[in-house]
């Protein structure tokens, strides 16, 4: 349509943008259904006592399979391991991110950008292409602290206890090692880049002030670099939360299972295909990261309005 | 209270002179402005003071103790940045106590001094505001409010007034004086705004390119500039400079200029060959004769004075001040160049004798 005749046609102007927009927001909604349909079914199927592959209305509605999922099952062990894993993994790839980022963001030394690009070449390289290496790294470091446990403790029972949460392969300690370090590339770049952005300013300030460098982080540094720590911490929880090839490699006891291993296995189980309990477990998956989405959206908006410049 | 020395201050990166040896004298209580154009070091400089910097060489005292490796918070100094640099995620309240707090004084006496603070500075209703919810003016008397809460013996400023609008600034100049009145405490200013040095200062020390041009009282500087930086920094709209030469006969010296020959004192000593002559626009009057006639190029009114930029031939522009408002319909104007407001500068730039006829 030109301009011209639109400008001459003004009567029927509004009706013709309202039709546009119609067809508009009729796209949009047929795109945005097209996306959500698989939740959808997720979420109806979850509660639906018959619940088939394919999408219906549940005749009746139902909370047996998030009760299955926990009481017969190991639902609740997977989710705790999970959550214990990656928010484990999380503030140490946070903290690391937090004094990484601000040290490569103020130093100026002529390893700065280097430094910078090694980083970002450690997150090119496919995780897959890595796991040789990494396994025979764990496994030596696992043999040491096993060693170790071994000798400081005598009681049987202890060792074991000790060896499931510190061991390298096959224990916790080793999972939410190799999970930080996954998701560290990505952190420290953006906590540098927002330390780049918090003048230096606040911090000469503070230093006028008499404020000692752990006043400093405390009181200034950390609450400014917040919307960064949300940032990274929302894209280093998720993404670890949805790692399936590390829990894979690294452990093998099913009381370590996190939930995409427990999905994983429960939908390769031999015996007819149980749509109910996938969906349901599918949608206990995700509702941490929608809740860490919601947790961090509060940071993210934050700003520096007001603190610098008119 | 305190005197602040800098003796052969110099600042240097790799092999960058930033500060090429400075060496003046703040009195105590006294308010001093450091001025000149940006790239000056005049930053640098206060950052040495505030101990945010390393001096590379040179001594720098506060109230007669070198203070070179003395930190920041054991100067007893307090800094007003450019950028403010208010805690976004503190009320102003908290913004103005956290010196006192870092510090672990007693609550009560930290809220005690935040009000008192508030108060000079007329900021009682907005302290539990936090920074975004306030105007330019109002952030930077938190700043201020941040400085003196500390009852510093020095305040540091470092062009607080540049985030400004005209108008506030005009405002703040006014009440940065009054605050300084009320408490004594010496005062190193720094800025880029010659009007800020003139209309504030006690002492105005005009810095470029790491070395002082001149230090002195601000009439000083405007009335006998030391040099060429000086006179067209100090005074707006700038001094006019113009190349020319002296010329002899039996009883006189000239200063010539492109057609322009005004006579010197006669016991006038001068070797050199070329000179610049430099005269403010507001001592050049229009002239009844038909002599040194130049164009009319621009004409500017601001109903208090109006200024003409004329220009002869393919010489600089001069600038004209005129008393008033003028609604002039002409072309050319003749000058009369008053010889004893006239200044003499050498070719480098040095004024000749400072009482040039």
């Amino acid at each position: 349509m030109s301009i011209a005749s639109n400008a001459i046609t003004t009567n029927g102007t509004s009706q013709k943008m309202t039709k546009s927009q119609f067809k508009t927001y009729l796209t949009l909604i047929l795109i945005s259904l097209y996306c959500m349909v698989p939740f959808i079914w997720v979420v109806l199927a979850s509660v639906d006592p018959k619940a088939s592959q394919f999408l219906k209305i549940p005749e009746s509605v139902s909370m047996d399979h998030y009760w299955n999922l926990f009481a017969n099952q190991s639902g609740l062990r997977w989710i705790l391991n999970s959550i214990v894993i990656n928010v484990s993994a999380t503030i140490i790839a946070l903290v690391f991110a937090g004094f990484g980022g601000y040290a490569i963001s103020r130093t100026k030394a002529w390893w700065k950008l280097p430094l910078l690009y090694a980083i970002i070449l450690v997150r090119i390289v496919p995780p897959p292409a890595l796991i040789v290496p990494v396994y025979k790294v764990m496994l030596t470091l696992n043999d040491w602290v096993n060693a170790l446990i071994n000798a400081v403790f005598t009681d049987v029972a202890t060792q074991q206890t000790m060896s499931r949460a510190f061991s390298f392969v096959d224990g916790y300690l080793g999972l939410i090692l190799i999970l930080a370090a996954m998701q560290l590339p990505l952190a420290i770049w953006i906590m540098k880049t927002f330390f780049d952005a918090i003048p230096i300013d606040y911090e000469e300030s503070a230093a006028i002030d008499g404020a000692t460098q752990w006043q400093t982080v405390r009181k200034v540094l950390i609450p400014l670099a917040m919307p960064g720590f949300a940032a990274a911490g929302l894209f280093a929880f998720i993404n670890a939360w949805g790692d399936f090839l590390m829990p894979l490699m690294f452990t093998s006891s099913p009381e370590l299972q996190t939930l995409p291993l427990g999905l994983f296995r429960a939908f390769l189980r031999v015996d007819a295909i149980d749509y109910g309990f996938l969906t349901a477990l599918a949608v206990i998956y995700t509702l941490p990261a929608v809740i860490a989405f919601s947790f961090a959206r509060k940071f993210l908006t934050q700003t520096f309005s007001g603190g610098v410049k008119g | 209270m305190a005197k602040i020395e800098l003796i052969d201050i110099k600042k240097q990166y790799g092999d960058t002179k930033i500060v090429k040896g400075v060496t003046f004298t703040v009195e105590d209580g006294e308010f001093a402005v450091v001025v000149g154009p940006s790239g000056c070091g005049k930053s640098t400089l206060l950052r040495m003071i505030a101990g945010l910097e390393d001096i590379t060489s040179g001594e720098l005292r506060i109230d007669g103790k070198v203070a070179n490796q003395v930190s920041p918070d054991k100067r007893g100094i307090a800094m007003v940045f450019q950028s403010y640099a208010l805690y976004p995620h503190l009320t102003v309240a908290e913004n103005i106590g956290f010196a006192l707090t870092l510090k672990k004084h007693d609550k009560a006496e930290v809220a005690q001094r935040v009000k008192e603070a508030a108060k000079m500075l007329q900021l009682e209703d907005l302290l539990q505001r936090k920074p975004a919810e306030l105007s330019g003016g109002q952030r930077q008397r938190v700043a201020i409010g941040r400085a003196i809460v500390k009852r510093p013996k020095v305040i540091l400023f470092d062009e607080p007034l540049s985030n400004l609008d005209a108008k506030l600034r005009v405002q703040m100049r006014a009440e940065l004086q009054r605050l300084h009145k009320e408490f004594g405490s010496t005062i190193v200013y720094v800025t880029h705004d010659q009007v800020e040095a003139m209309t504030m200062a006690e002492k105005i020390v005009v810095l470029n390119q790491g070395h002082i041009s001149q230090l002195g009282k601000p009439m000083d500087l405007y009335q006998q500039p030391q040099n060429t930086f000086v006179a067209e920094f100090i005074g707006i709209p700038k001094m006019n400079l113009l190349d020319g030469e002296i010329q002899k006969n039996e009883t006189n010296m000239f200063v010539c200029s492109n057609g322009l020959r005004i006579p010197l004192a006669a016991n006038y000593q001068w070797t050199g060959k070329g000179i610049k002559l430099g005269i403010r626009p507001e001592h050049i009057d229009l002239a009844d004769n038909d002599q040194w006639q130049y164009d009319v190029k621009i004409i500017e009114r601001l109903g208090i004075e109006t200024y003409l930029h004329l220009q002869r031939g393919k010489e600089d522009v001069i600038v004209v001040r005129l008393e008033g408002d003028h609604d002039l319909d002409i072309d050319k104007v003749s000058l009369h160049f008053p010889s004893e407001l006239c200044r003499l500068f050498n070719e480098e730039g040095q004024v000749l004798l400072p009482n040039v006829i």
